[in-house]
């Protein structure tokens, strides 16, 4: 369980990027976090891998989270799949993967597991394990961000706009496999712009409105309120 | 044909020398985009701590080649995380300048340490061998086996083990490798470390064929770069390609053009490729 207090994140002098936001993931939900382009969604999502510093508190299952180095952070449980995938393009996809397990590495059948899982999740990334992940196409990338995070046997699994840039119809095979994650028991965070595709997998949702969260409720709801819909559905 | 094969011989003995110290600046370069002007200089270190190695603790040629090894991996170390560490987010005009005042340094405090003389390193390995009519002294032997053996060594590490992909993960995305729990500033220190490592096992190979002094950095580090701009910037094989490029051309050049004009054909040379291929011969990415 995933508990968010009073999280603060400043860059330099400008007005904070997050200020008071208080979040939940409980066992096995899937949250989504909405918000416009600049509402603070990625740097809640930095926040929580250790990668800037933030005020306040995170806890995860029990221990204080907010101070601890990325590598702690993944080994404790939590790993992220980051905006615009962030994968290592010259390596092969089979070597992007392996990293995904670096902080687990000494558990050699944890991590053919793993490797498995991740094939059999996404069949095309089986048939690219030895190209550049460089030379796939934005929706196979896609895939391989989502296995390297998925390699590291995540308890709960961070995901930022994974279906940012792609086709309607692979934003839905995405999502569709987000949900899978989701219902093999690990818990999702998942910050998107494309409300109603992550509201239908969604439990609950927050939305974030220039650092604060401006709403929250499960899914059913925010897909019927009318700022969500006015904002982010277009209705 | 003999004349041919005898220059072929001094091209590569030269080309080892120069794979093994443009290689740890292509990797310090690719991982961290520093330009190490200092890397010269943690060479002609090296050279001097394996000659003290020798001479004066008498522990043998291998063993003082390890020391030298060892001890620079630590300078290297002890580098990034005084001197270059705390730039990481600076200006690259900085970073430079930082580099330049390493090499600086380490030039002042090898003259005062160990004097502006020219030194002779002994090599227990100083025999000829005749082969087919062809002469070569077994340092030579050894400088070319040596090299070969450390670079495939570095291969071996960086491409069939997960540490080994740790660097290139860095050097490819470094915001990547810290989410998946890689610690970019420890993936720098082992990086700096190699890389001196190799610098000094490239002066513990060579300084018995050439002499030792404060300034035998300086030739070095110019070569170094001409061959890692030649190569594509950070390209690993690339550096060796480079190397052996340079090499060549030089001991080729000097041999049937003219000796006097050596370094001006050897870098003629390299702008000719570069005219071609502006961003080297492997350049990375776009
Ligand atoms: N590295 C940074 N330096 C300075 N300001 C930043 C940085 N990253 C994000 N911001 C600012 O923080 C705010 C939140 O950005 P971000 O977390 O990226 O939002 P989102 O992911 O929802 O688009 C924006 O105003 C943005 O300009
Ligand atoms: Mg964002």
């Amino acid at each position: 369980m995933l508990e968010i207090k009073n999280l603060g994140v400043r860059y330099g002098a400008a007005s904070p990027a997050l200020e008071g936001v208080d979040l939940t993931v409980r066992p096995g939900e899937c949250v989504t976090l909405l918000g416009a382009n600049g509402s603070g969604k990625t740097s809640l999502f930095c926040a929580l891998s250790g990668l800037i510093p933030s005020t306040g508190q995170i806890r995860f299952e029990e221990r204080e989270i907010g101070r601890m180095r990325p590598a702690a952070i993944v080994a404790l449980g939590i790993a992220q799949c980051p905006e615009g995938r962030q994968l290592f393009p010259d390596l092969s996809v089979e070597k992007n993967l392996r990293l995904g397990a670096y902080v687990g590495r000494r558990d050699r059948r944890g991590t053919e597991a793993a490797l498995e899982r991740v094939c059999t999740l996404f069949p095309d990334v089986r048939d690219k394990l030895r190209s550049p992940a460089g030379a796939l196409s934005g929706g196979q990338q896609q895939m391989v961000a989502i296995g390297r995070a998925l390699m590291a046997r995540p308890k709960l699994l961070l995901l930022d706009e994974p279906s940012l840039g792609l086709a309607p119809k692979l934003v839905e095979a995405t999502l569709d496999a987000v949900a899978e994650i989701n219902r093999a028991g690990t818990m999702v965070l998942l910050a998107e712009q494309n409300a109603y595709a992550a509201l239908s997998i969604a439990h609950r949702g927050y939305v974030l409105a220039n650092g604060r969260v401006v709403l929250e409720g499960s899914a059913s709801a925010l897909q019927q309120n009318e700022l969500v819909k006015k904002a982010f559905i277009g209705a | 044909m003999h004349l041919f094969f005898q220059e072929l011989l001094n091209g590569l003995v030269v080309g080892s020398l120069y794979a093994l110290v443009a290689l740890g600046l292509a990797l310090v370069y690719g991982t961290m985009q520093i330009p190490n002007f200092a890397h010269g200089h943690l060479y002609m270190l090296g050279a001097y701590v394996a000659f003290f190695g020798v001479t004066v603790a008498h522990v043998g040629y291998w063993p003082a080649m390890l020391l030298a090894i060892v001890v620079l991996a630590l300078v290297g170390v002890v580098l990034e995380r005084l001197v270059f560490r705390p730039l990481r987010n600076a200006p690259e005009v900085n970073t430079i300048i930082a580099a330049v005042g390493v090499l600086f340094f380490l030039q002042t405090l090898a003259q005062v340490w160990f004097g502006g003389d020219y030194r002779v390193f002994p090599t227990p390995y100083d025999k000829v061998v005749h082969f087919a009519g062809l002469v070569a002294t077994q340092q030579q032997l050894i400088v070319i086996a040596a090299a070969a053996v450390l670079m495939v060594a570095l291969f071996w590490f960086l491409k069939r083990t997960l540490t080994g992909a740790t660097i290139e993960a860095v050097a490819q995305n470094r915001a990547g490798a810290a989410l998946v729990g890689i610690d970019p500033n420890r993936v720098s220190m082992m990086v700096f470390a190699i890389s001196a490592g190799l610098a000094a096992a490239a002066a513990t190979l060579i300084a018995s064929i050439s002499l030792i002094s404060p300034s035998m950095g300086f030739t070095v580090i110019l070569k170094a770069f001409a061959i890692i701009v030649l190569g594509g910037m950070g390209s690993v094989p690339g550096a060796i390609i480079g190397a052996y490029i340079l090499a060549f051309a030089e001991s080729f050049g000097g041999t049937y053009i003219s000796s006097n004009y050596q370094d001006a054909i050897a870098f003629g040379v390299l702008v000719l490729i570069l005219t071609f291929k502006p961003t080297g011969l492997f350049a990375k990415g776009t």
